[in-house]
């Protein structure tokens, strides 16, 4: 599956609608302080970012459909998916670092992704084992950071 | 203190067993980090800033993380001439010269070439740095915050203005960085923004996770999908014969390497050029004055050296606006900018006056790193080659691990790792739109000291905006960054078009060598 994406036209719209949102927001999200210290509005710096961003959002957009100037990129499933994939699969290590801890995530979602890659010899998934584990100590003893161990300790 | 004085204080404390450890460690991992192609010297750093949290003194961990940088500048060259792939993209030029003459069985010759131009660009940029950082600073003491913050202003907009090819969509990244560095406590007022009511947004963004994700992760994703998609096969290496570097043909590139390493240094020195662009041109100069232009492209020592000197310069002279007006060059140093910052470092010229002798071991060791590269690159070119070997299946997760335990390392909070995997998907998102995710990151790193400066600037005149226009100074850096983006632009179209002419002649010429070995080895076999 391939499909042509007008990058230009795209990120006009994604990037617009998401600061005209996040304008819409600001009064909501960013409260003004009960009593004036003398400092500017903690409004003013992320509204004049989302402004520009809007402002040139408008620009991309004018770019693509009244001048007809496009950066056009091919996406094509294929060549992306595995991309997609290993993505999908590092937010599962995340959430299973969170659940289980840094070792068994990093054992399970390691296993997967070297299955996927086509890794058959089991040395690799061995190392990977052994590297996880280092790994966890070198940060305990020598950076004195407890990795998550999740529901197991 | 003088500036003399400081240097000597800075000369004791550089000659460190501490410092001289991190220098040989930063380097080595940088040349292992620059010679696998697809990952970058940026990379390296990212790794290495967990790290540096463990070391005390800020200077060390700067020291630790600019060897990694001298180091990268060099790795990329051993793929390059090994490979035909370049290890970074500063390494492009590289294999111009540095493959045909690996072809012909001299990559001994060929990476001798690249370590010496290295090693005498990376110093003559240091030593530049060396002289020209106090001077700079002199000129802009007078700075108060409002010129700070149009100092700022400035740095965002050369680097949005020069990286990816859109610059409405380089602003939008560089917008969208500050705004998320917004995200969290505002420091002033204590009044929480964008948090969306979720306990993860409610203390911000760090820096580190996000850099990890923007960069480490995207980068090994990429990577991956590239092994997989090739099926795990790896590029034929070509091995390192022992004919090395003669005194004579040293002598006879000599030349080259001092003139790319002065434009070079000129060029990097300027923000937002970089060493990619540093590279063609003085490839493109040292051909226009060798007396065998008609050597280049077929394996010319005069064309690794000019390619390997102006990479390694930039490294020094890129340091001279980060380090005396708080710019960042391009998207390494802006990671360094990162790290000054991540170590409570705010670079720029009080940092003369108030760290003045910190100031000075960095660039100190700035300097060691490059002489020191010349023995570790003797040492440990062939190691390092070998590990272009090893299959990415042992890397990558190796590195994924690393990169998710740095990011939770950098507050010990669970919610850095949820960071993370949310800005991956947003990283990927903006790859999908061709949007260069450089200035965003840029923007992140930046944000804290433009509100800083921002917040000081407006109370200090009663929130009168348009002083950022009323005070000559900052009008003048304000003009200036219209005039550099738009000059930079038209530049960097002309030096793309340049490149694009000369990757196609000397691919041409690398096809002819192809067709006339396979020639060659046909007669043979008949």
């Amino acid at each position: 599956m391939k499909f042509k994406i007008k990058t230009n036209l795209w990120s006009g719209i994604i990037m617009g609608g998401l600061s005209l949102i996040l304008l819409l927001l600001m009064p909501y999200q960013v409260r003004v302080p009960a009593f004036d210290s003398g400092a500017p509005s903690p409004r003013i710096i992320p509204g004049i970012c989302l402004v520009i961003m809007l402002i040139f959002s408008i620009v991309l957009i004018i770019q693509s459909l009244v001048l007809k100037k496009e950066k056009i990129v091919e996406f094509d499933w294929q060549k992306e998916k595995p991309a997609i994939l290993l993505i999908g699969l590092l937010c599962l290590y995340v959430a299973l670092i969170l659940l289980i801890g840094f070792i068994p995530a990093s054992a399970v979602t390691f296993a997967l992704i070297l299955a996927y890659c086509g890794e058959r010899k089991p040395f690799i998934y061995i190392f990977i084992l052994a590297a996880s584990i280092g790994i966890y100590f070198l940060f305990m003893k020598v950076f004195n950071v407890s990795l998550p161990t999740g529901i197991f300790f | 203190m003088g500036d003399l004085q400081m240097i000597l204080q800075a000369t004791g404390q550089v000659f460190t067993p501490t410092n001289m450890l991190m220098i040989l460690v930063g380097l080595v991992i940088g040349m292992i980090v620059g010679c696998i192609p697809g990952l970058s010297v940026m990379l390296g750093i990212i790794l290495m800033l967990p790290i540096t949290y463990t070391i005390e003194d800020p200077a060390t961990a700067i020291i630790l993380l600019l060897a990694v940088y001298v180091g990268g500048m060099y790795g990329g060259s051993i793929s390059a001439i090994t490979l035909n792939t370049p290890g970074t993209n500063s390494a492009i030029a590289t294999t111009f010269d540095g493959y045909p003459l690996a072809r012909k069985g001299k990559v001994k010759k060929a990476l001798d070439t690249s370590l010496f131009s290295s090693v005498f660009g990376g110093l003559f940029s240091a030593v530049l740095l060396l002289v020209c950082a106090s001077f700079i600073t002199k000129l802009v003491a007078n700075f108060t915050s409002v010129e700070y913050f149009s100092m700022g202003i400035l740095g965002i907009s050369l680097i949005a203005g020069v990286s990816g090819n859109s610059l409405p969509k380089s602003i939008i990244s560089g917008m969208l960085g500050l705004f998320m560095a917004c995200i969290g406590m505002d420091a002033v007022t204590g009044v929480t923004r964008f948090s969306l009511g979720t306990s993860t947004l409610k203390y911000g963004i760090d820096l580190l996770p996000a850099c990890i994700a923007l960069i480490a992760l995207t980068q090994v994703v990429q990577k991956l999908r590239d092994f997989k998609l090739s099926g795990g096969k790896l590029d034929d290496a070509n091995k390192i014969d022992r004919e090395g570097l003669t005194r004579t043909e040293r002598k006879g590139i000599i030349p080259a390497v001092l003139r790319s390493s002065a434009v070079a240094s000129i060029l990097g020195a300027m923000p937002g050029v970089g060493g990619g662009v540093a590279q063609f041109l003085c490839y493109s100069e040292a051909r226009r004055t060798s007396k065998h232009p008609e050597n280049f492209g077929k394996g010319s020592l005069e064309g690794i050296a000019a390619a390997e000197s102006s990479n390694n310069a930039v490294v020094g002279s890129a340091m001279i606006p980060l380090l005396t007006l708080g710019i960042p060059g391009d998207g390494v140093t802006a990671l360094l900018l990162g790290a000054f910052v991540l170590h409570g470092i705010t670079p720029g010229p009080t940092m003369f006056t108030k760290q003045g002798v910190m100031a000075y071991t960095i660039i100190l060791g700035c300097l060691i790193a490059n002489i020191l590269l010349f023995p570790i690159g003797l040492g440990m070119t062939r190691t390092v080659a070998k590990i272009v070997q090893v299959r990415y299946t042992y890397l990558a997760p190796l590195i994924i691990m690393f990169c998710f335990a740095g990011s939770f390392a950098a507050t010990g909070n669970t919610k850095e790792l949820v960071i993370c995997a949310a800005i991956l998907i947003f990283s990927y998102l903006l790859t999908i739109l061709d949007i260069d995710n450089t200035p965003l990151m840029l923007g992140m790193i930046l944000e804290s000291i433009m509100e800083k400066n921002f917040v000081t600037a407006s109370m200090a005149y009663d929130r009168d905006y348009t002083i950022f226009f009323r005070r000559p100074i900052s009008l003048v850096i304000l003009g200036l960054t219209i005039l550099l983006l738009v000059s930079l632009m038209k530049m960097n179209k002309k030096i793309e078009a340049l490149n694009q002419a000369n990757i196609e002649a000397i691919e041409a010429e690398h096809e002819k060598l192809d067709q006339a070995e396979n020639v060659d080895s046909m007669e043979m076999g008949a």
